[in-house]
């Protein structure tokens, strides 16, 4: 090697390693004069969840969902790719129960079928709720189900059906994606956490006082405050509507009084049927379904109304 | 007068005629990524230009007084070691490693100062702003620069600061200047209907393409400045 080769390599190397000096010295500078105090839950929940920056969870990236969690409560289990371990992790570092995090799933919060609302008339526009619900007199309860499916529609995975005229979740296909409950225009589907199988809810939207909701409705909530008094508080009433404290509800919690005392029928319980139930209809026999037949329908449009 | 005329010249140049993102296609990744409201892309559009001209002073510095052949420092070394020699240390093999370092700690300097007094913009860029690293419109704007003044023909010809930086702070407008008309162009074109196949990146790079066409009007400008100058 001649001389002028190994000054080269000399003067590089030596190059290279003032840089990384200087650098180093007006990065480490940098970052003392500009530190931010940061949350260091943020730091460790950063590093429990994968960085796969997918938005999966409704947030930007993961970082935005660690400050999420920390700073705004939002939810610890919300993570698709890192699953229930991930959410393990997160709990630990969060110091709560991952058990507090329930899945939060749909709850129509309407109890009437056709024959027991009041006031409808014929609609013969185009068959959503979104414009049927632009109409005035389309039925006589403004607030609950008008039956013509846009949660169906939004649904992907099969989990919401009309049955005589009324959503209807089905909690087996149910994965909480909250598609029905955005795309409802009256916005009477909710996501409620089910903390068990079977959840209570109130089953009404209507705020009108109990006169006016007996004008065109069946079942439809009076708000005679009858839930409030038997469940200590459990229920309050806001808008002449009992609203269930879902925060503060034990998963055992007995409703057989409010139940009894509900003089309509706006408390349901909604979720997987119980054994009992299953047990009671078993010998019911179901009739056969009916499939639609491929040679007489002519395309996949679904005909409704 | 030639002096103006030709730091008039570099500047419309660099900003205009010969830009970044529409004429050269450097810079591609922020250019449609962070496009999508007015305000994210004005603030994209500064911090290219605030790194672009650090990184130009650090890698003009560098450049011109290090790693190009027959730098100062390398000859007084060299000198040193063996007076009288004829030969040059030529260190240009460490001229991409030195403008990706010079540029990844400006970017680190740039996120730690928004960090600290710009946290609204700081999470509007999210991932985009550690991208800078990696944002070639400004190691092109590097390389440039190297190229004029590794590749002068004559030391007269060869840029200094004034020029690297002029060039460096244009480049940047440019950038900022295309990437805000984008923004503009696409805060409408939520409001259009797109075809489906289309929506998203799709119409995005049909925009940049008849927006590059459109800058190919700025064609021959230079001639016509240059003339209007030096009359």
């Amino acid at each position: 090697m001649d001389l002028l080769t190994t000054v080269t390599i000399a003067v590089a190397a030596g190059t290279m390693l003032v840089l990384a000096v200087a650098m180093s010295l007006v990065l480490g500078w940098a970052n003392r004069a500009f530190h931010v105090e940061v949350d260091p839950r943020i730091d460790a929940i950063n590093d429990a969840l994968p960085a796969a920056n997918c938005g999966g969870c409704g947030y930007v990236g993961c970082g935005e969902y660690a400050e999420a969690i920390v700073n705004d409560g939002a939810d610890i289990d919300l993570c698709p790719v890192g699953g229930p371990a991930t959410a393990a992790d997160v709990a630990e570092i969060m110091n709560v129960d991952v058990g507090d995090a329930a899945p939060k799933r749909p709850v129509v919060h309407c109890s009437a079928e056709y024959p027991q609302r009041l006031g409808r008339h014929k609609y013969a526009g185009e068959m959503t709720c979104t414009s049927a619900n632009l109409i005035a007199g389309v039925q006589g309860c403004i607030y609950g189900c008008l039956g013509f499916g846009d949660c169906v529609m939004a649904c992907e995975y099969d989990a919401i059906h009309i049955v005589n005229g009324l959503a209807k979740v089905d909690y087996e296909k149910c994965i909480g994606c909250s598609a029905c409950a955005r795309v409802c225009p009256r916005n009477i589907i909710t996501m409620i956490p089910f903390k068990t199988e079977r959840v209570m809810t109130v089953a009404c939207s209507n705020k009108d006082f109990g006169k006016d909701v007996k004008n065109v409705c069946e079942t439809g909530c009076i708000g005679c405050k009858s839930c409030e008094k038997v469940t200590k508080g459990l229920f309050h009433l806001e808008n002449n509507l009992p609203i269930l404290d879902y925060d503060h509800l034990e998963a055992d919690f007995d409703f057989g009084d409010a139940l009894k005392k509900c003089p309509m029928e706006s408390l349901v319980w909604v979720g997987k049927p119980s054994a009992e139930d299953i047990a009671e209809t078993a010998d019911e026999v179901l009739p056969d379904v009916v499939e639609a037949d491929f040679k007489t329908t002519v395309d996949k449009t679904e005909w409704r109304g | 007068m030639e002096y103006i005329a030709s730091i008039v010249l570099i500047s419309v140049g660099a900003a205009l005629i010969n830009n970044f993102v529409l004429h050269y296609f450097v810079g591609i990744c922020p250019f449609v990524g962070v496009s999508r409201r007015v305000e994210m892309a004005f603030g994209m559009g500064c911090a290219v230009t605030f790194v672009i001209s650090i990184a130009a002073f650090l890698s003009w510095t560098f450049t011109y007084f290090v790693t190009r052949p027959g730098a100062p420092v390398t000859s007084w070394i060299w000198g040193m070691v063996n007076p009288g020699s004829e030969a040059v240390v030529d260190l240009s093999i460490l001229n991409y490693i030195i403008y990706i370092f010079v540029i990844a700690s400006s970017v680190q300097f740039v996120e730690m100062y928004l960090r600290k007094f710009f946290p609204a913009l700081f999470k509007a860029f999210g991932i985009f702003l550690p991208l800078i690293t990696t944002n070639c419109a400004i190691l092109f704007g590097c390389l440039e620069i190297m190229k004029h003044i590794t590749g002068a023909s004559s030391p007269a010809e060869m840029w200094g600061l004034d020029k690297a930086l002029v060039f460096a702070v244009s480049g940047g407008i440019g950038f900022a200047i295309a990437i805000t008309m984008m923004a503009g162009i696409r805060e409408e074109l939520d409001l259009c209907d797109v075809p489906k196949p289309l929506e998203g990146a799709g119409i995005t790079l049909l925009v940049a393409g008849i927006m590059a066409m459109a800058f190919m009007g700025f064609t021959g400008v230079d001639r016509g400045l240059e003339a209007l100058l030096l009359k």
